[in-house]
């Protein structure tokens, strides 16, 4: 029998309990229920959430204060150090899960053509229009499919070598210094170069010349061409090879330990030395051009606030916040207005950029046939 | 009625259970379960998906293609000859320095293992040195050897300093590999041959010298025999992390080097799964080999007490 009955039957001990129980639990209830929707009001009254997944630099607090409270939006912004690892995971449901990714430059066109993006409605953002010609020609080639871009760059950097100044005198900035040294300078077993397939190849092609592989949409070396990489590759191995370092912080912990005198290396590695007053090590950009990489937003075919979405990504890119994010990450914004919201010390570092510089650049793209790339590189590592 | 029948119940419950219990085999099983269920999901289920994997390929958007093929594992020998493949080079050169450092950790370890097993005295002090290494992690481990090493080292440092430097055996490379695993891998070694020295009887030590044996035959005679189980355990338990190590090879050889543990996951890192997959079953076959011909080899049936 339950209590029901009970209380029906006339129990008035039990129903006073009853009575009393209900009402706590009734009055919790209701309680319960206005907290909460005070607490959801908030949320529910307006202000939406978008999911992002991208580098670490966009989830500084400032940097996301400032797109929260320019587009009125609250930001739920997930780390992501790979490239791959945001399209490998979006490919297998994550896609779902956030509205936003800002991949590298040349996994753009793999999430459109896995059918995982929308276009991007250029037309719509406001700030687009004031990004460097170079980043429009390559929104309309590299980000598009079949006529169709799908992403936004937003921030870019380029590599070239640094070297301890200190040690290697000024000198004809050319990649042929990773493999054939510096006159009068004993570099010997004193350079270091990426642990990474692509970016060590690349420089070994720029080197010997091989300028006609990176003309198309994908970096493409030919048979022989290839052999003369990683032939030249193993010679330096050999004879300059000091190390190959993983990523930024082995090339800080190895040229201040002095393990190598000259090391590959982006340009936002060296300008964070240099912010951290190391001004010993310089940049160098090579005469043949300067891989680099621009990270481009797309948003997702699920996203249910797609239209916010894209303005989140142009939040990205206006003067005011795309000046906080460079300041943040030590990378130039594709914005060139950023820079009057810049010091004139920061302007130097990663502000202001000489559009004429833009040309030498070599945007990363796919590589063709990779698999031949990787098992040459592997030989590299095992000669 | 309704009691009677609730206790004839019990009774045959308690009855079931009773022979239940009474049941070598049941008990065995009962005990056994939690581990084989935790072997099962941690250890069986991950390498069938790896073996399943080896046979299948991945494709550009990184997804699984299942179709049956032993390409993978033929690409690992595509190479004229064979052994000169990037697969084949890393095992070797991984075999080489797993067995470098299970042979300096033996050298290294068998007077100490001997020496704790012979005098009480200390024993708990130098036991306590050996494993303290263990409060530390690995990674801080390896990264402060590759302080030590390197052309711009502290070894190459002091090298100078003394007017001998830079020498080419304290930089990056497979001697200071070598040094790294073995200081991790070093005190599995001691703690296998001191349970073994241990369990000597030493009055057969005893009565070889009484007999006119010489100390290295002794060794070689009695203490070496006896103590080859253990020998062998300690060399597994080297041998088989460092066959597979990665994280020091990357360190401690500035990446110059490829391991065949190096290779795989630089494979991983690149999506390329079945590759990897098939390179690590190969690795895990390889060395289960290894193990059954060592155990065959030491005959490890005997013990250090000479009981089989």
């Amino acid at each position: 029998m339950s209590s029901r009955d009970d209380t029906v039957n006339g129990d008035d001990t039990a129903r006073g309990t009853f009575d009393r129980r209900s009402f706590l639990a009734a009055t919790g209830t209701v309680a319960t229920s206005a907290i909460a929707g005070c607490v959801g009001g908030g949320g529910g009254s307006g202000t939406p959430t978008i999911n992002i997944i991208t580098w670490e630099h966009y989830a500084r607090d400032d940097v996301q204060a400032a797109v929260e409270s320019a587009v009125d939006v609250n930001l739920e912004i997930t780390k992501s150090t790979s490239s791959a690892d945001m399209f490998s995971g979006w490919q297998s449901g994550q896609d779902e899960q956030y509205d936003i990714a800002v991949p590298n430059n040349n996994y753009v066109p793999r999430f459109a053509e896995a059918g995982l993006v929308e276009p991007a409605p250029l037309d719509d953002l406001t700030n687009y229009p004031d990004i460097y010609e170079k980043f429009k020609d390559f929104t309309d080639g590299q980000l598009a499919v079949d006529g169709t871009s799908y992403g936004v760059p937003i921030r870019f950097g380029f590599y070239g070598y640094g070297y301890d100044s200190r040690d290697v005198p000024d000198h004809e900035e050319s990649w042929s210094v990773l493999f054939e040294g510096v006159d009068g300078v004993d570099l010997q077993g004193k350079v270091a170069l990426y642990d990474n397939h692509f970016k060590a190849m690349t420089a070994a092609a720029l080197h010997l010349g091989f300028h006609d592989a990176f003309e198309g949409d994908r970096v493409t070396l030919s048979q022989s061409q290839l052999e003369d990489v990683k032939a030249a590759l193993i010679d330096q191995k050999k004879s300059y090879l000091s190390s190959y370092i993983a990523g930024d912080a082995s090339f800080v912990k190895g040229i201040k330990k002095g393990d190598f005198h000259v090391g590959h290396s982006g340009r936002m590695n060296l300008t964070n030395m240099w912010v951290d007053g190391n001004d010993w090590v310089k940049m160098a950009t090579p005469k043949e051009g300067s891989m680099s990489w621009f990270e481009a937003a797309v948003v997702s075919k699920q996203s249910e606030h797609p239209d916010l979405a894209w303005e989140v990504v142009d939040e990205y890119i206006a003067p005011k916040t795309g000046a906080t994010l460079a300041r943040e990450g030590h990378a130039p914004s594709v914005n060139p207005k950023t820079s009057a919201n810049l010091s004139e010390r920061r302007n130097e570092l990663y502000g202001s950029i000489d559009p004429s510089r833009l040309d030498g650049m070599i945007p990363f793209k796919a590589v063709e046939n990779e698999d031949a790339w990787r098992s040459a590189w592997e030989e590299i590592k095992t000669a | 009625m309704a009691d009677a029948d609730a206790t004839a119940t019990e009774r045959s419950r308690k009855g079931l259970f009773d022979r239940l219990i009474a049941s070598r085999r049941v008990r065995l099983a009962a005990l056994l379960a939690p581990s084989g269920g935790l072997l099962a999901a941690l250890l069986l289920a991950p390498l069938s998906f790896m073996v399943a994997v080896s046979f299948a390929r991945v494709d550009s958007a990184y997804e699984i293609i299942w179709q049956p093929s032993a390409a993978n594992y033929a690409a690992l020998f595509d190479g004229t000859p064979f052994w000169t493949t990037p697969f084949v080079q890393s095992l070797s050169l991984s075999v080489v320095v797993a067995t470098a450092t299970t042979v300096v950790c033996l050298v290294a370890a068998y007077p100490v293992a001997y020496a704790l097993a012979r005098r009480e005295r200390g024993r708990r002090i130098v036991v306590f040195l050996v494993l303290l290494p263990f409060f530390t992690m690995y990674l801080v481990r390896v990264y402060s050897w590759y302080l030590l090493f390197g052309d711009g080292g502290v070894l190459n440092d002091v090298a100078a300093v003394l007017g001998f430097g830079p020498v080419g055996a304290f930089d990056f490379g497979v001697p200071a590999i070598v040094v790294g695993l073995a200081h991790a891998q070093f005190p599995y070694m001691l703690l296998t041959l001191y349970a073994g020295i241990d369990a000597v009887d030493f009055d057969l030590v005893d009565a070889a010298r009484d007999l006119g044996a010489s100390r290295i035959e002794v060794f070689r005679d009695v203490l070496w025999p006896l103590t080859l189980p253990n020998v062998v355990a300690g060399s597994l338990f080297v041998f088989v992390p460092a066959l597979g190590a990665f994280v020091a090879p990357q360190f401690l050889s500035g990446s110059t080097v490829l391991m065949v543990g190096q290779l795989i996951a630089g494979r991983v890192d690149s999506y390329n799964i079945a590759s990897a997959s098939a390179a690590a079953t190969f690795v895990v076959v390889f060395v289960a080999v290894a193990f059954a011909v060592a155990v065959r080899y030491a005959d490890m049936g005997v013990s250090a007490g000479g009981e089989r």
